[in-house]
């Protein structure tokens, strides 16, 4: 029996504190992502949680077993150097048959255990309902069974939503029929639904994340996932992060989902399923410009459109202001990924550039015309873009380019992004907010 | 027909007539001189173990100068110190350093050091194959790390997943030096892995049954299957990347309709084993040192070998584990789950086995053992973490973020890293002739453990914050800050133990000459194993005679008896027992400047396929003119060298006469000439 | 101390009693059996889709099969020839062996001649490297089997002119024998190759 030296003892002190704050992983409050603990929101991501709190328990127990023989080995079986004697020899022995079948068996038996619980979750997270909300979709009401389909890009989230009864199982993301409704980076749904998942990619592989609510789920060009699903138990919002390195800006590509009650549900639908809301001089200067003529814009509004339609329109979708002059394969000949956010309701969302940015100020309430100008002036200083063309042959882009807007042209357009409406709810602006 | 060589066996005299061997005419046969240019020309398993020892601690500390890089752009939210750009690069290529030009070939220098001193042979099967597989290795890794100087490093993750690694999305030439180098280590591991194979199972002497070797030789017999199995998968996947690139094949071009999964099938098939390619040599280590210093034998020698053999087997059901959220379908998933819960049984008995060794030992808890017992504990939490991911559903939560991070180093560092330095302390003074100092070493180990679970036990808490993998930033907010600093300063300090590892080589030396450079003897652990019945360091000819083998841990029963109360009792002394090395008579396989010419081809070739094809001339005419030489130059050059040990420069002469040798391929024969010189 | 001389073409009793060379060459072939695995595997993924960016609707639109059956046909047979030269080396005919060693390298540059005008055609029908996926996973995996092939030619010539000077006797049958393995080896991934790729229809 010797004592432990004081450096030892120490360092086993500092071991201990670094075990206890493992077990204290769980308790930071703090953590919009953190996939155990008290903010989940949805049924699956709290049966994950508290399945994997009981593996933790588990862990830990066969690693304090195997950390305790160790020490209680250290401490009684160690002889200091200077003590070892030439004929001190244990008895030799090499092994015992019933033993090791013994403590083969045993963790045999205990991953069985957890590998019945493991399969039972297991199809429950890969099942999904059938379950059906009536919706008022312009003229009509439908029967929605909740699904939306999550598309990743360098790097952005687009979510289409799909009202009519059409088949969303399409190898390709370019073979699925035109959505009814198109947003990115923020995913809205109702609340105490499932909502089904069909995630896949234009370009690389990403993933989809919303911790609070499930597990991820890789968006794969070319394929769409099995079934995914995720459902909010409460109306909130909820963090994500593509979480499949896809190059320059994975980091910076982030999403969020909004839960909304039922009737707040209806409201964001019906108000998304509209064109951007012009004055009658504005709507009559879009017709006329949409008819081929070429009248002198008179105000900013109108200017902000005839700037649009010159430089933002063959990317960017923006009803009613310039979709005769948007289609997919003309952005499919500008952008590796062939798609630009649909900006036709900009300011009804909270966060733009992937996420990162704050459309309103969840301070002030105020719209962020900073940062929308920043962004506007040049992108590659809010977020790392590529924005040279692809390679000799092919001259593409992957990002947002810098299309070196003048001032006033900023100015303009800043002012149209910002009456794209209809402006989100305070608590929602405070929420979301970023940064 | 470069393989074509014949071994030698030990105990047989030499056959000697002066022969000058030139087989193109200008390169003369290399002589043993004692000189660097030995370094160059040598066969000798010994000293390419050495070499590669040297190499893996060289890109080490480049790996490790990435990954402070990397914890200093974390330690704070928002870092800006790297550019999105960099710190992409500067990721994959830690990544990529570490496992292919660190882990990989510091096991193949314990691997080959000491597999055929462990199972009584004089060298591998193939001593010039030997040489051609390090250079080869190290000729690769200079090339992918020659990236940062042509225009920066591959910038997809060591992953590399398809199709962010088409030149679409990564124009720099970085992903081809990714893969061709990786392309030409994997040749560099695939020759190895059949040599050290053909060594194992064909040069044992007498008595070496399979089962009398020790666990660190059959744990790196089943590496060695593992890489000759897994190389051709991982070389395919990247054969198909750099026509991809190169050559505009589709295989990976979504917009021609390829199928991305196909690389991550791929890759993992070679990946998952892969994984246990680089931990079981350190179990080997492990099982090696815990014995010696708990003064008993393994505890379930048999357990110990077959749950290796099971694992190896094992580790090729699992690969689609890494691959749990790719929606490969849930049938899929459920199943590699299940196979990836059991691979932990083995896994499970290896531990309690070494558990039941400490048990009711004689324990001394020198630098090597502490190593030994810290891998113990260590990879305990890497492999219970292991089992959460095998969780399929948790996985969905776990992978991709800081969690898989912390889980992999408490595998990679905690496990096989600090079995190497185990190894480093165990082997030390037979490698070099003089010991570690120990005192140093407990620092250096103390230091290792806390800076380790300094910087990746937050990473557990981190990851299940939900901190993803790969971003170069993080805002503040999702209670990333506080982790992050602590996971940054226990970096530094792991930079510092090894730094006090690298000084206590230099200390130790300094100390030993200064002492009159004592030899530590055959023996200094009072060991089992065959490595230690010959002097330290090992003479250039391993054994004097072949060793007749008995039983399992040979050595020690030489030196150990029991007595009527079955206690164990000394009946010889390990100098008594050891052989002194002092045989001069021993005829040695020949040295050859092909391996490194032919080695040299290689990168050439490769920057020729991504600069300029013209170079590729050049690159293959080198290829052709080291196969062509070594061909025509004989394995076993009768005069070039002999087991002459430095101290020993007295010629027998019966073994200059005992009779020459006839060249087949005609060369010179100058007979009556003297052997070797010593200077 | 000092035993005979070490017989360097002599065969030192191994453990397993299989030579060092064959047993590498044999470890050499279990790698690369998981070579052609991958590249086979990564075939049959994409075998579909040769539709794709062409007017062929499926292989069997470009195949001539007589003519590629007739070309492993003659590479099969030179695995008999293989066999006849071992056993001619092995008898210390060195005549015969040297001519069944030309003659299996022969019907092996004839099943890569074939292999080259096949490709030619192929080529001239629009089907090019960068085509479609089927394209690049059927002319690097028959053309990974080519390389093979020329490799083994190379050994058979370099073991037939290497042998000059010092004759082709029988103490020359185990590098014979490991090149006939080899040569086997890759005979009978082209069974499977041809299988895979020419026989089995799609759909």
């Amino acid at each position: 029996m010797t004592p432990i030296s004081p450096a030892i003892r120490k360092a086993l002190r500092l071991l201990a504190v670094v075990v206890v704050a493992f077990v204290l992983a769980s308790c930071a409050d703090d953590a919009e992502l953190d996939t155990l603990g008290e903010q989940l929101a949805g049924p699956e991501a709290r049966d994950i949680g508290s399945f994997m709190t009981w593996i933790l328990w588990i862990c830990y127990l066969v690693f304090a077993i195997v950390l305790g023989i160790t020490l209680y080995a250290w401490k009684n079986f160690r002889i200091k150097t200077d003590d070892y004697e030439e004929g001190d020899w244990p008895e030799q022995v090499h092994g015992n048959t019933t033993a090791e079948l013994a403590w083969t068996a045993a963790p045999a038996i205990l991953l069985a255990v957890v590998a019945v619980f493991t399969l039972g979750l297991h199809s429950s997270l890969n099942s999904t309902d059938d379950n059906a909300i009536s919706l008022v979709v312009g003229e009509e009401t439908v029967a929605w069974e909740p699904e939306v389909v999550v598309v990743g890009q360098q790097w952005w989230w687009e979510y289409q939503y799909h009202f009519g009864d059409v088949d969303l199982v399409a190898k390709r993301v370019e073979n699925l029929p035109a959505a009814d409704l198109t947003t990115a980076t923020q995913m809205v749904i109702p609340v105490g639904m499932e909502i089904e998942l069909e995630i896949t990619s234009r370009d690389v592989i990403h993933s989809h994340w919303i911790p609070s609510l499930n597990g991820k789920r890789d968006a794969v060009p070319g394929r769409q996932s099995a079934p995914w699903k995720i459902q909010a138990d409460e109306p909130g919002v909820y963090f994500g992060q593509c979480t499949e390195f896809c190059g320059l800006s994975h980091s910076r590509m982030r999403m969020q989902v909004i839960a909304l009650p039922m009737d707040q549900f209806q409201a964001w639908v019906t108000a998304q399923m509209e064109g951007v809301a012009l004055d009658a001089a504005d709507q009559a200067y879009v017709d006329a410009l949409v008819a081929g003529d070429t009248p002198t814009p008179e105000n900013s509004t109108q200017r902000a459109i005839a700037t649009f339609r010159g430089k933002c329109a063959s990317c960017h979708l923006m009803e009613n202001v310039a979709d005769d002059l948007w289609s997919s394969e003309r952005v499919a000949e500008q952008l590796v990924s062939g798609v630009a956010p649909n900006l036709t309701h900009f300011s009804s969302r909270t966060t733009f550039a992937g996420g990162i940015r704050n459309v309103w100020d969840p301070d002030t309430g105020l719209f962020n015309a900073n940062d929308v100008r920043s962004w506007l002036q040049n992108p590659e200083s809010i977020k790392a873009n590529y924005t040279e063309p692809v390679s000799e042959g092919d001259s593409r882009m992957r990002g947002m380019p810098n299309l070196g807007l003048s001032t006033q042209e900023i100015d303009d357009l800043v002012a149209l992004l910002e009456s794209t409406g209809p402006k989100p709810s305070p608590e929602i602006i405070t929420e979301t907010g970023v940064e | 027909m470069a393989i074509i060589e014949e071994p030698l066996a030990i105990g047989s005299g030499d056959a000697v007539s002066e022969t000058v061997d030139r087989p193109l005419g200008d390169l003369t046969r290399p002589q043993i001189s004692h000189t660097w240019r030995d370094w160059l020309s040598t066969v000798d398993h010994k000293k390419i173990g050495i070499m590669y020892g040297a190499a893996a601690l060289f890109f080490f500390v480049i790996g490790g100068a990435e990954a402070l890089l990397i914890r200093l752009q974390l330690a704070t939210p928002n870092g800006t110190l790297l550019s999105p750009d960099v710190y992409n690069q500067v990721f994959t290529m830690h990544g990529v350093t570490m496992i292919f030009l660190v882990a990989m070939p510091m096991a193949a220098a314990f691997a080959n050091y000491l597999l055929p001193l462990q199972i009584g042979a004089r060298d591998v099967a193939f001593p010039r194959l030997n040489a051609l597989s390090f250079w080869v290795f190290l000729f690769g890794g200079l090339f992918l790390n020659s990236a940062w100087l042509l225009g920066g490093g591959a910038d997809g993750g060591w992953f590399n997943y398809a199709p962010n690694s088409t030149v679409t999305f990564s124009p720099s030439h970085g992903i081809d030096f990714y893969a061709l180098g990786l392309q030409i280590t994997g040749i560099a591991s695939l020759m190895s892995a059949i040599n050290l194979i053909t060594t194992v199972l064909n040069m044992r002497p007498k008595g070496m049954t399979m089962f009398r070797m020790p666990v660190f030789t059959w744990m790196n017999l089943v590496v060695q299957f593992l890489l000759l199995f897994a190389v051709p998968v991982i070389s395919v996947a990247l054969f198909e990347l750099t026509f991809d690139r190169l050559f505009d094949a589709n295989f990976f071009n979504t917009e021609a309709g390829a199928d991305p999964l196909l690389w991550q099938h791929l890759f993992w098939i070679f990946g998952h084993p892969e994984v246990y390619i680089l931990i079981l040599p350190s179990f080997g280590i492990v099982s090696e040192v815990i014995p010696v210093f708990s003064r008993k034998p393994i505890f379930g020698y048999s357990f110990m070998v077959f749950s290796g053999i099971a694992i190896g087997f094992m580790g090729w059901g699992v690969w689609a584990h890494h691959m749990f959220v790719s929606g490969i379908g849930p049938i899929s998933v459920a199943a590699f789950s299940l196979s990836t819960m059991f691979i932990a049984v083995p896994t499970g008995v290896k531990i309690l086995n070494w558990l039941a060794t400490i048990w009711g030992g004689r324990l001394r808890f020198t630098t090597a053992m502490l190593f030994a017992v810290g891998v113990v504990s260590m990879f305990t939490i890497g492999g219970l973490s292991g089992v959460t991911h095998s969780i399929a559903p948790a996985d969905t939560q776990q992978t991709d973020t800081y969690y898989i991070v912390a889980h992999f180093y408490y595998v990679i560092f905690g496990g096989t890293l600090l079995g190497f330095f185990a190894g480093f302390y165990f082997w030390w003074p037979k490698m070099f002739g003089y010991m570690l100092n120990e005192r140093v070493g407990k620092w250096n180990f103390w230091l290792q453990i806390v800076g380790f679970n300094l910087t990746f036990g937050p990473m557990h808490i981190l990851g299940l914050q939900g901190m993803s993998r790969r971003i170069d930033s993080y805002d503040k907010g999702f209670g990333f800050e506080l982790w992050n600093l602590v996971a940054t300063v226990g970096a530094f300090i792991i930079a510092a133990s090894v730094a006090l590892f690298l000084v206590n080589i230099a200390i130790s030396r300094r100390q030993w000459k200064a002492a009159g450079s004592p030899n530590p003897g055959p023996d200094p652990w009072d060991s089992r194993s065959l490595e230690w019945m010959t002097a330290s360091p090992t003479p250039e000819h391993n054994f004097d005679e072949e060793i007749e083998v008995e039983g399992l841990d040979e050595f020690w029963h030489r030196k150990y008896g029991y007595d009527e109360n079955h206690h164990v009792v000394r009946i010889a002394t390990a100098e008594e027992v050891a052989q002194d090395g002092s045989n001069t008579n021993v005829h040695l396989p020949s040295p050859s400047y092909f391996p490194i010419l032919l080695a040299a081809g290689f990168p050439i070739i490769a920057y020729g396929l991504i600069f300029s094809l013209w170079l590729c001339i050049p690159g293959a005419a080198l290829l052709v003119y080291g196969m062509v030489g070594w061909i025509f130059e004989h394995p076993d050059d009768p005069n070039a060298a002999h087991g002459h040990d430095h101290d020993h420069d007295d010629d027998d002469p019966d073994a200059i006469e005992s009779g020459g040798e006839e060249e087949d391929q005609g060369e010179l024969v100058v007979a009556g000439a003297t052997t070797e010189t010593e200077a | 101390m000092v035993d005979a001389a070490v017989g360097l073409e002599e065969h030192h009793e191994t453990n397993t009693g299989i030579s060092n060379n064959k047993l590498a060459m044999w470890l050499f072939l279990a790698s690369d059996c998981l070579l052609f695995g991958a590249l086979i595997s990564t075939f049959l993924l994409y075998r579909t889709n040769i539709s794709d960016n062409t007017p062929f609707t499926a292989p069997s639109d470009v195949f001539d099969i007589p003519f590629t059956s007739l070309s492993s046909f003659v590479l099969l047979m030179s695995s008999l020839t293989m066999v006849l030269a071992l056993s001619a080396v092995n008898r210390d005919d060195q005549r015969n062996g040297r001519i069944w060693l030309l003659t299996t390298a022969l019907l092996g540059m004839v099943f890569i001649g074939g292999q080259v005008y096949e490709f030619s055609i192929f080529r001239a029908e629009g089907l090019g490297y960068s085509t479609n996926t089927w394209t690049s996973a059927f002319y690097t995996l028959t053309g990974f089997h080519g390389v093979h092939v020329s490799v083994g030619i190379l050994l058979l010539l370099g073991t037939v002119f290497g042998t000059r000077k010092s004759g082709l006797g029988k103490e020359k049958a185990q590098t014979v024998e490991l090149v006939g393995l080899y040569w086997h080896f890759v005979d009978i991934v082209w069974v499977i190759i041809f299988t895979v790729i020419y026989l089995i229809p799609i759909g």
